[in-house]
């Protein structure tokens, strides 16, 4: 009964959600522009208030899961397997970027109300779940702290992608050479990080070496008394 | 839940309003037991760096063996579970080889009552962990209730091995049964 109830809110919660954001483009991520939303999908405004109780942010995160949704879709059309780490980390970029290419006034609105001091936490987390989402569609099997450092340096790569995107013009084609090109140099510098927990580990692992000479040094000590 | 006395943990079914919900409590009790075997892997590690060369050193290897296995165990079922890593894995990595170091440098009986505290504690653990998944989860309440006997093994090899002659023997395992009740606690949060 209950997952009934729910599945037919989550209908409405993405019917609103689709009627928004064309709304969005004029009005902002605003809830001027989740009212009219609600109106041109057929509902009134206090089942608006009722489908998103917790108001913008929750639209803003359902808007996010959806289009993870979409992009591991659309990740299953390609042969993920076959392709290096960071190409597979490319293109899970690059396709959740491109889920939204018809989009990209409503995502701009919504990227600046994100970025206000009180939504910035909002934003994070819900970037932060798309790469996580990215790094298992990548096959990522990490349990040590490579699972936060992983998702740690992607947060920027991707997040600074999707504001160079929104600054980028698409080519006749419609698409985006030069956010592309971005993406891969970030995706460079990243890679030339990965040294550098290696040679704290060394030097690390130098220092308790020391362990066993002490005790050593005791056992000698011991011995004269 | 009526027939349930007081201090016996409440089943993971039995959840009231607030508590998490049974999937974040599926993926809590694994990350906390996944940090929990990595730190005695961790352990015995600090242990063998110090008394590699010992007589003792093969029966500290052949729990260190064991327990890479139980955390090997819990590796495949976090990727399973999706369940990130506690966030603390770092700081366990160094705490938990300067804790099995540590004591191994007060000696051999030292690091044994080093063992008997910590598995006392994981037994503990583990045995009310077992009672709150009850008949929910019967393959992870068995994984728990084999690696809690093979725990208990590793506290009677430290018995044996007279563990209860180091050195202020109830101090120090107050300290590291203390030390390692704390850890649990972060690791299921953090």
């Amino acid at each position: 009964m209950s997952d009934h109830l729910d599945q037919k809110m989550q209908t409405i919660r993405t019917e609103i959600l689709n009627a928004m954001l064309p709304n969005v483009v004029f009005d902002g991520w605003s809830r001027r522009a989740l009212d009219a939303g609600a109106k041109d999908a057929g509902y009134d405004e206090i089942r608006a208030r009722r489908a998103f109780p917790r108001g913008l942010s929750e639209v803003a995160t359902l808007w996010s899961e959806q289009s993870d949704q979409r992009m591991l879709e659309a990740l299953d059309e390609l042969d993920l397997r076959t392709m290096r780490i960071r190409d597979r980390i490319a293109a899970g970029v690059k396709t959740r970027i491109m889920v939204n290419t018809d989009q990209r006034e409503a995502l701009r609105r919504c990227v600046a109300w994100l970025a206000l001091p009180l939504n910035a936490g909002l934003g994070m987390k819900n970037a932060l779940n798309s790469v996580n989402e990215m790094w298992y569609a990548a096959g990522d099997q990490s349990t040590d702290w490579n699972y936060y450092s992983k998702r740690g340096l992607l947060l920027p790569v991707y997040t600074t992608t999707v504001l160079y995107w929104l600054a980028d013009t698409p080519d006749e084609a419609g698409d985006y050479p030069d956010t592309w090109a971005y993406l891969d140099r970030r995706i460079d510098d990243v890679l030339k990080t990965f040294g550098i927990p290696k040679r704290i580990r060394e030097s690390l692992q130098q220092g308790f070496m020391g362990a066993r000479d002490a005790r050593d040094a005791g056992d000698i000590r011991d011995a004269k008394a | 839940m009526s027939d349930q006395s007081e201090n016996q943990p409440r089943r993971i079914r039995d959840s009231l309003p607030g508590d998490a919900t049974y999937e974040k409590t599926i993926e809590q009790m694994i990350r906390v037991d996944h940090a929990g075997e990595y730190g005695a892997v961790r352990i015995y590690e600090g242990q063998l760096a110090v008394l590699g060369d010992r007589a003792i050193a093969p029966v500290i290897k052949h729990m260190a063996d064991q327990e890479r296995e139980h955390l090997s165990t819990f590796e495949a079922l976090a990727v399973k579970h999706r369940t990130r890593p506690t966030a603390m894995l770092p700081v366990w990595h160094v705490a938990g080889f300067a804790l099995g170091a540590g004591t191994a440098l007060l000696g051999e009986k030292a690091a044994m009552a080093c063992t008997v505290a910590v598995e006392e504690v994981i037994d503990e653990h583990y045995s009310n962990q077992i009672a709150r998944l009850g008949d929910y989860e019967p393959e992870l309440a068995a994984t728990c209730e084999k690696f809690r006997q093979e725990e208990l093994e590793h506290r009677d090899t430290g018995l044996e091995h007279d563990a209860e002659g180091a050195p202020g023997y109830e101090a120090l395992k107050g300290l590291v049964k203390t030390g390692s009740r704390l850890a649990i606690w972060i690791s299921e949060r953090v």
